[in-house]
């Protein structure tokens, strides 16, 4: 009979090690190497909708060559550690983004990349768009622009790559900000200031799959199935007999 | 049950009429998955691995861009116009200026004419090189050796983009149009370096298209795939090198010209074949025809004012006639991009009440339930990659 001790998920000669004398330099230096190789082997999923996601694939091409930092590009969300939200997100699309970071394993960090992905950037006021993506995933790194530059992907590599490093050694680590969205001639709203505050706010529901009012998509449960006549459930017992 | 062997394929099957000892399955390519350019849901039906009915559902993209148009004045529309279709921004921004142009009875100067001119068969290169790429990038697969073009095709890309960049100062989304001309001369050295990144590519192209052609999987897997035959091409509104891949000698460049189009000429490039292959082997003639006339153009552009008008000072400063409706089209890298325009909307006239893009892409979209029917999943990618949609004209 097994006995849960509390030690199930460590491996037995990581325990034998950890009593040993000495041993602790051994297991600090372990932690270490897999600290690096966690940092050097991010597996990307690009979350790719539109103009930056022909930018991100120049950043996996020839000139600026993302491989040469240990990343691979999968497209199923089940092998990747990273996940980057190249282009505008739509309120038809962000539960299929959710669900796919959902599936994505533990642990994960998310990249938004263009001001789309940010923000909503000119469609930020369009019924169909979400206003960011950190509406619906939190997002660990932004990369400003429209699209970014692809060298830039590399750079919020780096930074992707400090901040886990500090997160793995627990120390603290400061919060990346949104970027302040750009000033843009003033755009008229639709219709009055009450009905586009409630277009502004069906946006916001719309990406976090809720309904109309923020109420939650659930569809009906039938009635209990009702118990079938005499008849019939004698007959019944008799073909099971 | 042989469906390639009827006159014409029905998009609408109905499923009870299948027969019932069928293998019949129902399965969901997209929207996220790495072939479908963007964001694509084909629903799929199948029997066995043959497909019987695919049905394309757009819309994961929509951004609302036409009603976007009504609410932004004439000046502020060119850097949206940009984001249509991602992988062409510097045609997209002519067409919508041109459709300006029009309405309003400007003349654009000669040498805005030639630059227009020169920018869009650079900008018809890298869109079809990174078609190119990812072209045999779904029907080799990443691991399968499809990347390896792909590497090549992007490194030949990016010298476009630098002279773009140098030009305008952006990669990928220029603003460098504007209603009567261009925004930004052109530098110093830009010719010789046009020059350079055209002998580079000429030198090249043979040995990318020589990779393709002599590689038996490659023609297994494109000809007499996706075929659309000639009357269905014409009822269903496709153009651009899907058309004449499908033997219609149409091309707006050299029918209806529209840059300086009217002073060259152009060698359209038509194909027989109706299939995957055909669309290859007319994008392929199509970049050497570039090459040939960014060559010829680049030393003969004429001196003058780049701009008709006054520079952009305030948003408001083009007012539309009220009531005043034209269509104007344009040939970009993926057809005809029309654009419907109405005067006299807010602002006093400054925006368009109505703007209609005709996206090309979309009418391509329409091919794929007739195209698909008949053959395999792994097909459906070659087919896609040879119809070159861009979701984002699709869904707009």
């Amino acid at each position: 009979m097994a006995i849960d001790d509390g030690r199930s998920f460590e491996h037995p000669l990581y325990h034998y090690w950890e009593n040993s004398p000495g041993g602790g330099i051994g297991l600090t230096t372990l932690d270490r190497l897999l600290m690096h190789s966690a940092r050097h082997s991010l597996w990307f999923f690009p979350m790719a909708t539109s103009c930056c996601a022909i930018e991100f694939m120049t950043a996996a091409a020839s000139r600026v060559d993302l491989d040469q930092a240990g990343t691979i590009i999968r497209p199923t969300p089940r092998h990747c550690d990273v996940m980057v939200v190249a282009g505008t997100i739509t309120v038809k699309m962000a539960p299929r983004v959710k669900k796919l970071w959902d599936q994505m394993p533990e642990p994960k960090w998310a990249i938004a990349m263009g001001s789309c992905a940010i923000c909503g950037d000119f469609y930020r006021d369009i019924y169909s768009v979400v206003p960011g993506v950190d509406v619906i995933i939190p997002v660990d790194v932004y990369i400003p622009g429209c699209p970014p530059n692809a060298d830039q992907v590399m750079v919020a590599l780096q930074r992707l790559q400090e901040k886990i490093k500090l997160q793995l050694e627990g120390k603290f680590v400061e919060r990346d900000l949104r970027p302040g969205t750009m000033i843009y001639p003033k755009i008229g709203t639709h219709g009055d200031a009450r009905q586009s505050a409630e277009v502004a706010q069906a946006q916001l529901d719309g990406a976090r799959g809720l309904g109309v009012g923020g109420k939650e998509h659930r569809v009906p449960r039938p009635a209990a199935v009702q118990a079938p006549p005499e008849a019939d459930a004698t007959s019944d017992s008799g073909e099971q007999s | 049950m042989n469906l390639r062997q009827r006159d014409r394929i029905n998009p609408h099957l109905d499923l009870d009429t299948v027969d019932a000892a069928a293998d019949l399955m129902a399965l969901n390519m997209g929207p996220q998955h790495p072939s479908t350019h963007g964001v694509l849901r084909i629903k799929l039906f199948l029997d066995g691995e043959v497909i019987i009915k695919a049905v394309p559902y757009p819309g994961y993209l929509h951004r609302g861009v036409e009603k976007l148009c009504e609410r932004l004045t004439c000046v502020q529309l060119t850097p949206i116009f940009d984001k249509h279709d991602y992988v062409a921004p510097m045609t997209n921004e002519q067409a919508l200026n041109i459709a300006l142009e029009r309405m309003l009875g400007v003349e654009v100067p000669r040498r805005a004419r030639y630059m227009r001119t020169i920018l869009a068969e650079l900008q018809r290169l890298a869109s079809h090189l990174l078609w190119l790429g990812t072209f045999t990038l779904d029907i080799g697969g990443t691991i399968g050796g499809g990347a390896s073009l792909m590497m090549y095709t992007f490194r030949e890309r990016e010298p476009i983009l630098d002279v773009f960049e140098m030009l305008t100062g952006a990669r990928f989304h220029y603003n460098t149009h504007q209603v009567g001309g261009n925004r930004h001369d052109i530098p110093d050295g830009w010719a010789a370096a046009v020059k350079t990144c055209m002998d580079q590519l000429a030198a090249r192209m043979p040995e990318y298209e020589e990779q393709c052609v002599t590689n038996s999987v490659f023609l297994m897997r494109t000809k007499g795939i996706g075929v659309i035959e000639t009357p269905l091409a014409l009822e269903l509104g496709l153009t651009g090198p899907n058309l004449r891949a499908s033997g219609v000698d149409l091309d707006l460049r050299r029918d209806a010209p529209f840059h300086a189009y009217d002073e060259i000429k152009v060698n359209v490039a038509v194909s027989n074949g109706c299939d995957t292959h055909a669309r290859f082997e007319v994008r392929i003639a199509e970049m050497y025809e570039s090459i040939r006339i960014v060559r010829e153009l680049i030393d003969n552009v004429p001196e003058g004012p780049i701009c008709s008008l006054k520079p952009v000072r305030t948003v408001n400063q083009i007012k539309l006639p009220e009531g005043k409706q034209m269509y104007t089209a344009i040939e970009t890298p993926r057809g005809e991009l029309g654009t419907w325009l109405i005067g006299g909307g807010a602002e006093k006239g400054a925006c368009p009440y109505r703007l209609k893009i005709r996206p090309p892409s979309l009418h391509a979209m329409a091919a794929l339930p007739y195209a698909l029917v008949g053959h395999t999943v792994s097909d459906v990618v070659a087919v896609l990659g040879s119809l070159d949609p861009i979701m984002g004209e699709v869904d707009r």
